[in-house]
């Protein structure tokens, strides 16, 4: 396919699917680390062996008549670095590969449910997603893809240190198990700080979706293990299964509180936030992100009706610079974006709020004296 | 015991340091001490990088620089991998290693580092399929091993020939799904 399909879509077709963790539990994902013996890691090779490296990679992949998904190949040199940068917001690359000038490649399957990631900083991350809470899921597809591939490609495997990665910190299973979760009442009650100083010392990291230093942007937060070493495969996926059921019914147990002591000021936190988003004319991504995860919380809740998960999820990823850029077409500087942020946010959450909007783009006109 | 600074409260925290490479002990109640400069500083540090964690780790404190550095002198140059050339030195200045062939040339330093980053030093996860064939054999092999000095002890000695002969199969076997033997 054309880079311009996956960029079109602001979220994927595997991300519509809802069972009874959608209201906290965003996606899954699984990534594994894989590196070729017999070569040095991007961080230390030379432009030839990456273009080996890759070569290697892209024929397994082609050869391969049991991946059943069709696969397309991106060089990221090639792309602009606006068309890098919505690949970064759709979580289909990490923006380390983003910044890659010379070598670096993603192969897409044609859902985007798997992102192979190619001399990122281990030659091969194999990422695989999928809606809400489904660890094994996303796994078992992973693993599959791994077995697949290893038939074909020598990938670097001591007995004792399991699978060799650049950084120590992914050696053994290379495995990392993330799961990205809406977590407002814990925020709003003030217990993520335990939350995550107890994740810590169980050997996971509590992260923002949008990388270091996003914590508390949109309330959404990504749990993922530590330890890659050490552990099977199945303890590291039961180990965060576990720990995310637990937050979950924390975070369960938090909302029916705010609903039991304060419904009132929820509901009109919630409500406020949907007047923002459907009247506001400049909104910047923290203003944003604060009021889709109040609306959010506001739909799980049911005090607000007639909006989809889906809807706010597809808001959440189209809000970020790179997804407005293109659908204006042209560069924004950040004030511009904040217009067409507002802008691209009423026209989604208008028409499905409202079936009469009480005051309508068209309808502005009239008020002119 | 009263705090230093304010004079009023009780003293909580007492902070230690050096000054002239003597050991200077100060009393404050939480209070003062919270609001003491070397605090804010600590708060205020961008989250610990994996390279600074491995260099707090393996590396020296800088108070031992020197010293270490006097010592490295008289001891044989550090080890390099043949493969990438990165010595140990510069994997924890990176935080990251060269190629797969550092793991092989630095493997005595990492146990350690692994018993502190990861929950153990050996994977016990999935191997690639292959590689879990020659594993599987080489487990029999060790266990024959193992039965037949037991039998060699017992003075068994034909069972012990019948487990010999059995290794030497598996040992077959082995070489030939490109495992070594040793």
């Amino acid at each position: 396919m054309m880079i311009e399909s996956f960029l079109e879509r602001a979220t994927p077709i595997w991300m519509s699917v809802e069972d009874d963790y959608s209201d906290i539990v965003i996606s899954t994902r699984i990534r594994l680390a894989r590196n070729l013996d017999g070569y040095r890691f991007p961080l230390a090779f030379t432009e030839n062996e990456a273009l080996q490296v890759e070569q290697a990679v892209t024929h397994a992949i082609k050869d391969s008549t049991k991946l059943q998904e069709n696969y397309s190949y991106f060089a990221i040199k090639d792309l602009t670095s606006l068309q890098r940068q919505i690949l970064v917001e759709k979580h289909l690359i990490s923006p380390q590969l983003a910044k890659k000038e010379l070598v670096g490649s993603i192969l897409l399957s044609d859902d985007e449910s798997t992102s192979i990631m190619v001399n990122e900083e281990d030659h091969l991350r194999i990422q695989c997603m999928a809606a809400s809470f489904q660890l094994q899921k996303a796994y078992e597809q992973a693993n599959k893809i791994d077995r697949i591939l290893e038939k074909a490609l020598p990938f670097a495997f001591r007995d004792t240190f399991g699978y060799l990665t650049s950084c120590p910190t992914n050696i053994g299973t290379g495995l990392r198990a993330s799961v990205m979760m809406h977590l407002p009442a814990l925020t709003l009650t003030g217990q993520m700080n335990q939350i995550i100083n107890a994740m810590t010392r169980l050997g996971m990291t509590v992260r923002g979706i949008y990388g270091e230093g996003s914590e508390n942007l949109g309330n959404v937060y990504q749990v993922s293990n530590q330890i890659t070493l050490g552990k099977t495969e199945d303890d590291i996926l039961a180990d965060i299964q576990s720990v995310a059921e637990k937050i979950i019914q924390k975070e369960r147990h938090a909302r029916g509180k705010l609903m039991e002591k304060a419904e009132l000021a929820l509901e009109d936190r919630v409500y406020r936030a949907l007047g923002t988003l459907t009247h506001a004319r400049i909104l910047t991504s923290e203003e944003a992100a604060t009021c889709l995860s109040n609306v959010r919380l506001g739909v799980d809740l049911q005090l607000i009706k007639g909006i989809k998960a889906t809807t706010l999820n597809e808001c959440v990823v189209s809000m970020q610079p790179g997804f407005l850029q293109h659908y204006a077409g042209d560069v924004l500087p950040p004030a511009e974006r904040d217009r067409a942020r507002a802008e691209m946010l009423r026209e989604a959450l208008f028409q499905e709020n409202m079936s009469k909007p009480i005051i309508g783009e068209k309808g502005e006109g009239s008020f002119d004296v | 015991m009263i705090c230093e600074h304010c004079k009023q409260r009780n003293a909580t925290v007492t902070v230690t340091q050096v000054q002239s490479g003597q050991k200077v002990e100060h009393h404050y109640c939480d209070v003062c001490a919270s609001q003491f400069h070397p605090f804010h500083a600590e708060f205020k540090q961008e989250p610990v990088s994996i390279q600074q964690l491995l260099s707090n780790w393996f590396g020296s404190p800088s108070w031992q620089q020197q010293k270490v550095g006097e010592k490295q002198q008289a001891q044989p140059q550090p080890q390099t991998c043949p493969q990438c050339g990165f010595t140990y030195k510069q994997f924890l200045k990176e935080g990251k290693f060269g190629c797969p062939s550092c793991y092989d040339t630095f493997s005595e330093h990492l146990p350690k580092l692994f018993n502190r980053i990861q929950a153990g030093p050996q994977h016990i996860g999935k191997m690639p399929g292959a590689r879990s064939n020659v594993y599987v054999i080489k487990k029999q092999i060790e266990d024959i091993r193992k039965r037949m000095k037991v039998a060699v002890d017992e003075e068994h000695f034909e069972e012990a020939a019948k487990l010999r002969d059995e290794a030497k199969e598996l040992e077959k076997q082995l070489q030939f799904e490109g495992g070594d033997v040793s």
